[in-house]
């Protein structure tokens, strides 16, 4: 069976890309181009991993992050930040998640590679 | 000067050794004229020899006397025994003879001690007095004699002091009528300050008070108040000094009784545009903006306290045309017109506090645009390179070619190198904000390695030994180390030539200070001239590592040797050419003083 992974993103030309990426790489994307529409989304159908970008709106991809890990079940599943932002280092300095990771856009394909492997193991 | 001998922790003066032999000799000398005649039958007159080394050693010694006594006791009583037995009379006489040397030795003894402990409490409290005492004759004032205290107020020595009359001490004719005036009242008096003059012909206020002793002496007692009277003097005029001192200062000064101005200089006019009239006999916390006014209270009730320390503490201020300023105060506990006051001092630091909220608001600017540029310049990036990637990942199935394909590696490196550059400039900006700061934790430097080959995935690349102790820790901060062992694994790998090889081995010695971390690569080698320039941020062309130049992704090594000096390291470089490279980083084993631990 394949493996769902949840990208929330708002720049289409990027969900664009990771569809055709991860479809390509045998996974199962599906697209969010919003933070609260993923929430609930993720809520009834837990993906493998959650592929999220920080600069979003109406939330940004650390508010839904706190949402998501407030919510039973919901702390084990892996998310990586996909982020354009160089502050999320010293971020990511305060948070001791084992389930989280960070990728810095752009990113190679090698890269997501290792790190979607890293992830889901 | 005494001289002594130490006999097991005993010390013993040459004058107790002498007396000791004395009273020996004596009364061995007893004990011999005292055999003889009693074997001359001489009677017994010589026993009252005894009583010379009895009363000698007793008055030296008066409680050690008594055993001297009791020694002769025993000896005489020895000798008649000897000498009468079984006569009971004579044996009841010699025995009453040798009860009565301890009764008297006991008895001289008791009162030559008394005698001699009065004595010295009257020579110890007349040396040590804190008073100077002087005494002297009441026609002549012949000073017969001094203690210590009075040396010393006076400056002269005791000889010197019996030369000179006591009239003569005086400092001028008027002080020294007034004290004969005193002196025929034939009163004691009490209190009489006046002045003398020192051997050093100064000036010098003393309290004396006298008593006569007998007939003509007269014991006078001198008590020092110079110190007392010059302080009188400075504080009836320190009021005028201050205005006199502040009146040029470019510091705000104001003088403040009750926390009410009493005074305020020019530059406090200047500070804060109020005349004179407007705030002289106001309370000072009228100038304080209302935000302030409660910290400013609480401040102020410290100057009521019975003694006021020195304080300072930061303040807004309200000037008149209602601008405001910031201030250091520092006030000053003195005395003004014989009241407690204070003395206030404003260090205007109002220019200070602006260009320290300018920079602040700078520097926050600039973060938070950096942070927008990063995000702005990175994004359009991703599906270009993601594109790029997954063309070249399936190349049949997008019908790409040979010729293509090298175009799109081109490609790709130009984004990756854009990418490299954001990264870098990013970097430094904010270590050259000198905002960056390090983060110590104790880590297993093998593990940090091995988790840099994993995630650069560098294990597919080149062929990587590790010779590092495994249990081997660095106390420095983790990611910093981690990204300059990425920078010098992937410089490493791209300067390499096929096959690639990097050693990555430690070489720190136990008693070294550094660590010291070997990479070395078998790569092309960097010529002398070049090495200093591969670390500079912006490199020339012809200097670039393989790695930096355009055709590879090229991390920055003036980020590694930043990073690596901000841990009070360096790094070095062996290189030759066509043969390979080792950058060795040497890190401190002990962190800097003062960085507290993360």
């Amino acid at each position: 069976m394949t493996q769902k992974i949840v990208v929330v993103e708002d720049d289409q030309p990027i969900l664009d890309l990771m569809e055709l990426l991860l479809k390509n790489q045998g996974y199962e994307p599906v697209l969010m181009p919003n933070g609260l529409d993923a929430l609930d989304y993720v809520r009834k159908n837990p993906p493998a991993l959650i592929l999220l970008d920080i600069m979003m709106n109406p939330i940004s991809g650390w508010e839904f992050l706190e949402r998501l890990r407030s919510e039973y079940g919901m702390h084990e599943i892996p998310v990586i930040l996909f982020t354009a932002s160089p502050e999320v280092t010293e971020k990511m300095a305060g948070i001791n998640d084992p389930h989280l990771g960070v990728l810095y856009k752009p990113v190679s394909l090698l890269e997501l590679k290792t790190a979607l492997a890293k992830y889901l193991g | 000067m005494e001289r002594y001998i130490t006999v097991r922790n005993y010390r013993i003066s040459h004058t107790d050794i002498v007396r000791f032999w004395i009273i020996v000799s004596l009364a061995l000398c007893c004990i011999l004229i005292t055999a003889l005649s009693l074997e001359e039958n001489a009677g017994t007159l010589s026993t009252q020899l005894f009583y010379f080394p009895i009363l000698y050693a007793t008055y030296f010694y008066p409680r050690r006397g008594v055993f001297v006594a009791a020694v002769c006791a025993v000896v005489y009583e020895v000798l008649v025994y000897v000498h009468y037995f079984p006569d009971a009379f004579q044996l009841g006489a010699a025995t009453g003879q040798a009860v009565l040397f301890v009764c008297v030795a006991a008895v001289v003894g008791y009162f030559t001690e008394k005698i001699r402990i009065s004595e010295t409490r009257y020579r110890s409290i007349f040396e040590y007095s804190l008073l100077g005492i002087i005494l002297f004759d009441k026609n002549s004032f012949g000073i017969t004699l001094t203690n210590q205290q009075v040396e010393q107020i006076l400056g002269y020595t005791a000889d010197e002091l019996k030369k000179i009359p006591f009239s003569a001490l005086f400092c001028n004719p008027d002080e020294q009528h007034r004290f004969f005036g005193e002196l025929g009242s034939s009163v004691d008096i009490r209190n009489f300050e006046t002045c003398f003059l020192t051997k050093a012909r100064e000036p010098c206020w003393v309290n004396l008070s006298w008593t006569r002793i007998d007939g003509n002496s007269v014991s006078c007692s001198l008590l020092d108040i110079s110190t007392r009277k010059h302080a009188l003097q400075v504080a009836d005029d320190s009021s005028t000094q201050y205005q006199q001192l502040t009146e040029s200062s470019p510091t705000a000064i104001v003088i403040v009784e009750n926390g009410v101005i009493m005074f305020m200089n020019p530059a406090f006019v200047r500070f804060l545009g109020y005349a004179n009239a407007d705030l002289l006999g106001k309370d000072l916390g009228i100038v304080i903006p209302p935000d302030d006014k409660e910290r400013f209270l609480a401040f102020s009730k410290r100057w009521g306290t019975p003694v006021p320390a020195a304080d300072r503490s930061e303040f807004r201020f309200l000037s008149k045309s209602g601008e405001i300023k910031s201030g250091m105060l520092y006030f000053t506990p003195i005395t003004r017109k014989k009241n407690p006051a204070g003395l206030i001092n404003i260090v205007d630091n109002t220019d200070w506090e602006r260009l320290k909220e300018s920079v602040l608001l700078g520097n926050e600017r600039r973060r938070g645009m950096i942070s927008t540029v990063a995000h702005e310049l990175r994004t359009p990036l991703q599906p270009i390179m993601g594109y790029l990637n997954l063309l070249l990942q399936d190349q049949k199935a997008f019908g790409v070619t040979e010729e293509t394909r090298q175009i799109l590696e081109r490609c790709v490196t130009s984004v990756d190198r854009e990418r490299q550059i954001i990264d870098q400039m990013l970097e430094l900006s904010v270590l050259d904000s000198g905002e960056t700061e390090l983060e110590y934790s104790v880590f297993r430097v093998a593990d940090v390695i091995r988790t840099v080959i994993a995630d650069g995935g560098y294990a597919g690349k080149a062929e990587i030994n590790l010779t590092i102790p495994p249990d081997l820790t660095f106390e420095s901060d983790k990611t910093k180390i981690s990204f300059v062992i990425d920078i010098m694994l992937a410089n490493g790998i791209t300067s390499s030539k096929a096959p690639k090889k990097i050693w990555i081995t430690y070489r720190g010695a136990e008693s070294h200070p550094f660590h010291r971390l070997a990479i070395q690569d078998n790569g092309l080698g960097i010529t002398e001239a070049k090495l200093d320039e591969i670390f500079e941020p912006h490199p020339p062309e012809e200097s670039k590592l393989p790695g930096q130049r355009n055709g590879g992704p090229g991390k920055s090594l003036s980020l590694a040797k930043k990073y690596i000096q901000m841990h009070g390291g360096y790094i070095s470089v062996d290189s030759i050419v066509n043969i390979g490279s080792t950058f060795t980083l040497h890190i401190p084993k002990k962190r800097p003083d003062g960085v507290k631990p993360s």
